[in-house]
Order: C-alpha cells, then sequence, then structure tokens
C-alpha cells in the first residue's frame, strides 16, 4: 500500500473535473487521481454539493407541457442496454508501448471524445531522463508507480502535478524503480532536440 | 406549461419523495418531477445546452432518477448533490456520444470507488455539506456569482469580465480570491 499523496490537482482543475466541464483528456488524468486519492474524493463531493445547490438556487425553465406525461409513459419500459465502459485500467492496459529512447518507452492513450487532447503512458528505467520539452498549453500528471523528479521536487506513486503552457522542464525517474506516469497534454510535446522530437512523432505524442 | 417550485421546498421534502420514488411510488416521482425538472433544464441550459438539447437530458435525468432512487445512499449525500452527478454524467455522455461509443471518466454514482477512503477517514457527509454551505454563505453574492458562472457554467473569464464591465484581471484575481476562501473550508475537511 502506497501512502496517501502528498501532491492533488488544483482547487481549479477538482472545480471543473466535479463540474464536468474539463476537457476529456484532462479529465481522464484527473480521474485517475481522483480514484484513488481518498481527499480528493472528499474535495469532490463538497464541491458536487455545491453543484447540487446551483441546481436548486438557479432559476427554472418551464418543461415541455407533455414533459411528465412522456416521463411517466417512460417509467416502466426497460434501459436499453449501457454501452461497455471501461475503466481507467481497461484502457491503460490496451495502451500499446514503443520505445523511444534508452530505458523510456510511451503509450498513446486513445482519446476518442478529445482528439486535440494527447494522453499517454511514459516508463522509465530508473535514473532515465526524458527528453527537454514544453507544450502550448498546461501539462497535467499523475504517477502510477514509482517516482518522478521535475525541478526539484519529487512526485511518487498517486501524486498528481499541473505545468501551465511553455514550462520547459525535464522530468526524470528518481529512486530503483521504474516509473510509470500518465500524462494529457494539448496538442504535441515539442522536444528541444531532433532526435527526441523524431522518437515523439514516432509515438504519436 | 409546468413551473418549477424547488426554490419553495425544504430539502426534507425532496428527501421525502426520494424515499418515496425508491418504494416505486409513481406520485411521488410526479411530484419531484414538477418541482426538479425545470431546475436541471435551466441548469443545462446555463451550460450551454439549447432549449430543445436541454429538455431532452432533463427528461433523461428524470428517468435515470426513477432507476436508480434505491441505490441513492441519504447517508452519502443530499439528493440535490446527487441529481446533480447524475446530471453531469449524463450531459458528459451525450456530449462524448456525438464522438465515441467509448465512455470513460467519471464514474458514475453507483459505481463511485470509494475503496481508498478508511472508516477513520470518512467525514460525516452532513457535516461536509453544512461546512460547504456555511463557506458558500460566506462568499459575497459577487464572488458566489463568478464562481458559479466560471465552473458551472462553463463560461470563459473573458466572457465573464465582458458581460459584467469588468477589467479581465479583476475577474481573475476575485475568482482567485473566492476560491482562495472555498479552498480554505475544503482544507479543513483533510
Amino acid at each position: 500500500m502506497i501512502g496517501a499523496p502528498q501532491h492533488h490537482p488544483s482547487v481549479e482543475t477538482l472545480t471543473a473535473f466535479a463540474a464536468g466541464t474539463q476537457r476529456a483528456g484532462f479529465d481522464f488524468v484527473t480521474a485517475a487521481h481522483v480514484n484513488m486519492c481518498a481527499q480528493c474524493q472528499r474535495h469532490v463531493a463538497a464541491l458536487e454539493y455545491v453543484g447540487g445547490a446551483g441546481i436548486a438556487e438557479g432559476a427554472a425553465v418551464e418543461v415541455d407541457a407533455h414533459s411528465l406525461s412522456h416521463a411517466l409513459n417512460r417509467l416502466d419500459i426497460p434501459p436499453k442496454a449501457p454501452q461497455p465502459a471501461y475503466s481507467i485500467e481497461d484502457i491503460l492496459r490496451k495502451a500499446k508501448r514503443r520505445w523511444v529512447a534508452p530505458g523510456i518507452w510511451v503509450a498513446k492513450v486513445e482519446t476518442p471524445h478529445a482528439t486535440e487532447d494527447r494522453v499517454y503512458m511514459l516508463g522509465a528505467a530508473p535514473g532515465a531522463v526524458t527528453a527537454k520539452h514544453t507544450h502550448e498549453g498546461p501539462e497535467f500528471t499523475h504517477i502510477l508507480s514509482g517516482a518522478l523528479q521535475d525541478d526539484g521536487v519529487i512526485y511518487r506513486a498517486g501524486d498528481f502535478s499541473e505545468r501551465g503552457s511553455d514550462h520547459m522542464h525535464r522530468p526524470s525517474a528518481y529512486g530503483d524503480e521504474p516509473c510509470i506516469c500518465l500524462f494529457a497534454t494539448n496538442g504535441p510535446l515539442k522536444a528541444q532536440d531532433f532526435i527526441s522530437r523524431l522518437a515523439f512523432m514516432v509515438a504519436g505524442v | 406549461m409546468l413551473n418549477s417550485g424547488a426554490d419553495k421546498q425544504t430539502p426534507q421534502d425532496i428527501l421525502e419523495l426520494m424515499r418515496r420514488i425508491a418504494r416505486r411510488d409513481r406520485q411521488a416521482f410526479a411530484d419531484l418531477f414538477l418541482l426538479v425538472a425545470p431546475k436541471v433544464k435551466g441548469h443545462l441550459m446555463r451550460l450551454g445546452a439549447s432549449p430543445s438539447a436541454a429538455e431532452e437530458l432533463a427528461q433523461e435525468v428524470m428517468i435515470s432518477i426513477w432507476r436508480k432512487a434505491e441505490m441513492f445512499d441519504e447517508t452519502k449525500s443530499a439528493p440535490m448533490t446527487w441529481i446533480f452527478v447524475i446530471a453531469r454524467n449524463l450531459r458528459i455522455d451525450s456530449l462524448r456520444r456525438e464522438r465515441s461509443a467509448t465512455t470513460y471518466g467519471s464514474q458514475p454514482p453507483e459505481t463511485e470507488d470509494h475503496v481508498t477512503a478508511s472508516p477513520s477517514e470518512v467525514v460525516d457527509a452532513h457535516d461536509r455539506e453544512r461546512r460547504i454551505s456555511s463557506a458558500m454563505g460566506e462568499l459575497s453574492s459577487d464572488q458566489r456569482e463568478l464562481i458559479r458562472r466560471s465552473f458551472f457554467e462553463d463560461e470563459p473569464h473573458i466572457a465573464i469580465a465582458a458581460s459584467l464591465g469588468l477589467p479581465l484581471g479583476t475577474v481573475k484575481s476575485r475568482i482567485r480570491l473566492a476560491l482562495k476562501k472555498l479552498r480554505l473550508c475544503l482544507e479543513d475537511l483533510k
């Protein structure tokens, strides 16, 4: 059992997550953290309460005259079989790993709802340093296992980090275990050097 | 035309209706529908849905309430919180259905996984809601409005600034201040 996470999504991110207004790719990575973080689950529950109060206090809009009778007629109709909902674990298990540098693999996670978001897993052998890169929009990271060092901060399994745009960084695996993280970015990563660019391109991140 | 009276109802009335709906009471469903469906429709329209899309989705939310009523646990959440989560998840599903058959993201309420919360960590839901309510109550009405518009209406800060006739920087700093207050209250929930 790992310890409770020390680094969490910002209140803004948790609010957008609770409100359901976050973009799908970023939502996916936030969900990966919230699903295993008791503290964030409590925060999200509190924000959902705010949402419920918002519905109750907000202005009502008249529904169609036949709306209620229509609903009553539907009560006994059995629901359609639900569409299969894949768990985060299932989706991650299906992602295909590609080695992009010594000790480093990436696996693109398909996000059909948000083609402009890039979601991917990155695995780094102990001590491996990722390519120095930047990105156009924010970058969300959730550590699935191992530990990651980024700008002097150590993120351990379960931790979450949010980076703004144009933040140039070069995260590396920390400790003697491989590190696996889940990322969401807005648009492709922009590696600094040519080889890394090529590797990112091949991997589709 | 059906008008809403949800604002005249106490949460206790809605809770009582939820209990009766869980026992398959159709009259209770009809009463809840008149109270809640117009509120849900208004909420969805504030999030950008067209009147017809909001009407259809509000209808789905009400049917979902009927189907899932037995899973509603009043010791865990307030009825309106639970209804908010149903509306949110159905809205996300409908937005995503247009693009793909896969669904992921926030878990539906009945499968929500709280395995990581040990019994000692579980904060009494009512206590939590009281605290959140009082934190929201401490915000000025301006701040509440800003939080609501920036997060629950999916409106970019720049649009809020334009509609309030305030500089963007002012709107951003007011939102931050309001969130800071809210965060202080959330930190207590650690």
